[in-house]
């Protein structure tokens, strides 16, 4: 009898065990080459909405600004204005935002004790306090029916001091938080 | 009934789970639209990595004679979108290991070989003569 041979499907289990130890090694050693290095990539800290930046000093270079209409956590369409800013470094940053819970507010705070290397920096502010110092600041008016793109100030240094950032939308490509702290507390709020 | 014999002629779960995979990435860079196509992103990655995950796992389905080297660059792919796309908050690369080992383990073998053999890749090996 010549009868077709019946096929049927299998996993071979040394293959997959196999498979997966050298998949899970090899996503260990580039977390692992990520932790020693301390950098993220590609990190954004979106919709958290609503939360606070300060720090002592900022330094960067190829600043942009326009204005925009974005969401906030308790809005569809805030006015507010996105920063741009190619290469960074903050001293003494902290990141913080209150949330209610039941009758208390919680505060969930992330400090960096050493210098934050930032590049790729977006960052939608509704509120921007600082004592600020611009080299070849440029202050343009568009022609264009997109009211974003009617005004735009670009300069080629940025330099802010005792500064804080109501933000509503923060988005790195690639931070270096050396020293990094993350807390959790519980403060009084009237 | 016929569903049941198109399954079992390819690998069909190391399949589903890379197609999640890919799209549990493509969901970061999507969300982050707006920067996303900014010049110099490294999201744009993401993007790349997750659509090309995703494909790999819909090929599969098709092509199952060359799941061994798709599930290698599932596996592959999955790693790399940590950087741009956080992984799919790594569950996305968690799920493209899985389905790309599911993927290059997966063969057909004769029905009953696979029944009376105890281990399936003594198969492979040359019988012993003499």
């Amino acid at each position: 009898m010549t009868g077709a041979v019946v096929m049927e499907s299998k996993t071979n289990k040394k293959v997959f065990w196999g498979a997966l130890a050298a998949g899970l090694l090899a996503l260990g050693i580039l977390l692992v080459s990520f932790g020693v290095s301390g950098v993220a990539y590609a990190v954004p800290i979106a919709g958290v909405g609503d939360f606070y930046v300060e720090f002592d000093k900022l330094e960067g270079e190829g600043y942009t600004f326009y204005p925009k209409l974005g969401e906030t956590s308790s809005s569809d369409a805030t006015p507010q204005g996105t920063n741009i800013i190619e290469k960074l470094t903050i001293d003494n940053l902290q990141l913080y935002k209150d949330f209610q819970v039941g009758g208390e507010w919680i505060r969930v705070k992330i400090q960096a004790s050493k210098p934050v290397q930032i590049s790729g920096l977006q960052h939608d502010a509704g509120l921007i306090e600082a004592n600020a110092k611009f080299q070849n600041l440029a202050l343009a008016e568009n022609n264009s029916t997109d009211w974003t793109k009617q005004f735009q100030q670009t300069s080629s240094t940025i330099i802010l001091e005792d500064a804080k950032l109501k933000t509503h939308y923060l988005f790195q490509e690639t931070i270096n938080m050396a020293g990094m702290k993350l807390t959790v507390e519980k403060i009084d709020k009237k | 009934m016929v569903f049941k014999k198109w399954r079992h002629t390819r690998p069909f779960f190391g399949a589903i789970l890379s197609v999640l995979s890919g799209l549990m990435i493509l969901w970061v860079p999507l969300n982050l639209y707006l920067s996303t196509f900014l010049p110099g992103s490294v999201a744009v990655i993401g993007l790349l990595f997750g659509g090309l995950i995703t494909l790999m796992g819909l090929m599969s389905f098709f092509l199952p004679s060359a799941s061994k080297a798709l599930g290698i660059i599932v596996i592959f792919l999955s790693i790399l979108s940590v950087i741009g796309a956080l992984g799919g908050f790594l569950f996305g690369t968690i799920f493209g290991i899985i389905g790309g080992a599911l993927l290059t383990a997966w063969r057909m073998v004769p029905a009953d070989e696979s029944a009376g053999a105890p281990v399936s890749d003594t198969a492979a090996q040359p019988a012993k003569t003499g």
